[in-house]
């Protein structure tokens, strides 16, 4: 299995390669193109996470509830091409099995199908704030593919770091983390605007992208008619 | 003819330069700048029911833009209406099918018609979609970046993926998941088979749109604004 990434200016995608018997999973619908060879079904888990009640998470955590499934189908190499729906870069991550990956919802474009994929609530106070503030967690060896809106920045961080969550896209779980507010108080933070932050300590990556998709949607949604 | 494609692929913009005497029909709206010595003539080309068949059928402009330079050298800037790439396709008699909207500019001895895609067109972005035929080169463009794949056997495209192909390839729609799927809406697939080029667009404008969607206002404001 080998993963080609285009970012190619606004528009990145991904192209994985499969040999025989392997398989790779993405969030649903997330294929744009795929060698024949290669059957496409649509799963509520991958591999051992569970199973209904790990999809009832994730439809909570905002992510979709179901994943798409991808296998070789023959004795012949085969591809799936895998596109985001905003614009902005594709980041290839290789798992080395050392530490857990923890994606924010959303940015979670694919993984192979070897690896773990499951989902963290991240209780009444995600809800609350308004902000989507689901976790999407990947563990073991093997390829992980995330998506930008915008461009990425890989930041190593050594000490303490503060970031807003719609700017967070993955980090390694080595990191401790907690969810905060922004502002002095829950209310100035309301007021202000300011949505939550994640507060990370220790040593470990962090990427994080240029531009906050919810903000984005908040600023189109209000010049379309009403829902 | 002379062209550039500028900006590939995320904001591509296709500069032609055109000789004395040369036309090039384009899109109408896809002019961005041009030189004063070019003059426009806009007609529904091919008659009225040509212009049908593309606007209402093809969706492509009922109107489209001759642009002839006159006196000299003249050059036009064309932009279309999505940031994305550009494709300029060289044409030598053969035919070239174009997903709806993909249509950019042609030199004037290439055609352009509908072309009826039976019901499976119901299910796909449209009943019908546009045939190029004649000889010359041909602008394409879409939302996204483009990729040509040389599909020799078959190939799978998600609907709205698709951009042009070679009519030596023909397609089927199927359903990408099985029984599963109908706890999910459908991802419904584009399989081609045959021998021959295909290009595919690695963004879709209508899932754009549905990512909106949420974020839109919830309750029907009073009054306007």
């Amino acid at each position: 299995m080998y993963v080609e990434v285009a970012n190619v200016g606004a528009f990145g995608s991904a192209l994985v390669h499969l040999s025989p018997g392997e398989g790779f999973v993405s969030e649903a619908g997330s294929m744009y193109r795929a060698s024949s060879n290669v059957d496409i079904d649509v799963t509520m888990r991958s591999r051992s996470s569970g199973g209904i009640m790990s999809g009832v998470r994730r439809m909570i955590a905002g992510e979709h509830f179901f994943f798409s499934q991808y296998k070789v189908t023959d004795n012949q190499p085969a591809e799936v091409g895998l596109a985001p729906n905003l614009q902005g870069q594709v980041a290839h991550i290789e798992c080395d099995g050392r530490t857990r990956w923890v994606c924010a919802g959303g940015s979670y474009l694919g993984s192979s199908m070897l690896l773990n994929v499951d989902t963290q609530f991240q209780g009444l106070r995600g809800m609350l704030s308004g902000e989507s503030l689901s976790f999407i967690t990947v563990e073991g060896v093997g390829p992980l593919l995330v998506n930008a809106f915008g461009t990425i920045t890989e930041v190593d961080v050594r000490g303490a770091l503060t970031i807003d969550t719609g700017h967070v896209v993955a980090f390694e779980e080595s990191l401790e983390y907690s969810v905060g507010k922004a502002g002095g108080s829950w209310i100035s933070s309301f007021l202000t605007n300011e949505g939550l932050v994640l507060h990370f300590r220790g040593h470990g990556r962090v990427y994080v992208q240029s531009h906050n998709p919810s903000e984005f949607g908040r600023s189109l949604g209000p010049l379309l008619p009403d829902k | 003819m002379e062209y550039d494609i500028h900006s590939q692929p995320s904001y591509s913009l296709v500069e032609i330069s055109l000789d004395p005497g040369e036309q090039l029909v384009t899109e109408s709206g896809a002019m961005a700048w041009m030189t004063q010595n070019m003059r426009a003539e806009t007609s529904a080309r091919g008659g009225i029911m040509s212009g049908l068949s593309r606007s209402v059928l093809g969706g492509e402009s009922f109107f489209q833009n001759t642009y002839e330079a006159r006196g000299g050298r003249g050059t036009i800037g064309l932009a279309p209406g999505q940031p994305g790439d550009i494709v300029a396709y060289d044409m030598q008699g053969g035919e070239l099918m174009l997903e709806r909207g993909a249509y950019l500019a042609s030199t004037p001895d290439i055609k352009t018609n509908s072309d009826f895609q039976g019901l499976r067109g119901l299910f796909n972005e449209g009943m019908f979609i546009l045939r190029a035929s004649g000889t010359g080169t041909l602008f394409f463009n879409a939302y996204g970046d483009i990729t040509e794949i040389d599909v020799d056997g078959s190939y799978v495209v998600d609907n709205g993926h698709a951009v042009a192909w070679e009519p030596t390839l023909d397609y089927r729609l199927t359903r990408a998941a099985r029984i599963r799927s109908f706890l999910f809406s459908d991802q419904i697939i584009m399989e081609f088979s045959g021998r021959g080029k295909l290009w595919v667009q690695s963004r879709n404008p209508r899932s754009l749109a549905n990512w909106v969607h949420p974020f839109r206002n919830d309750k029907p404001s009073q009054g306007n604004n």
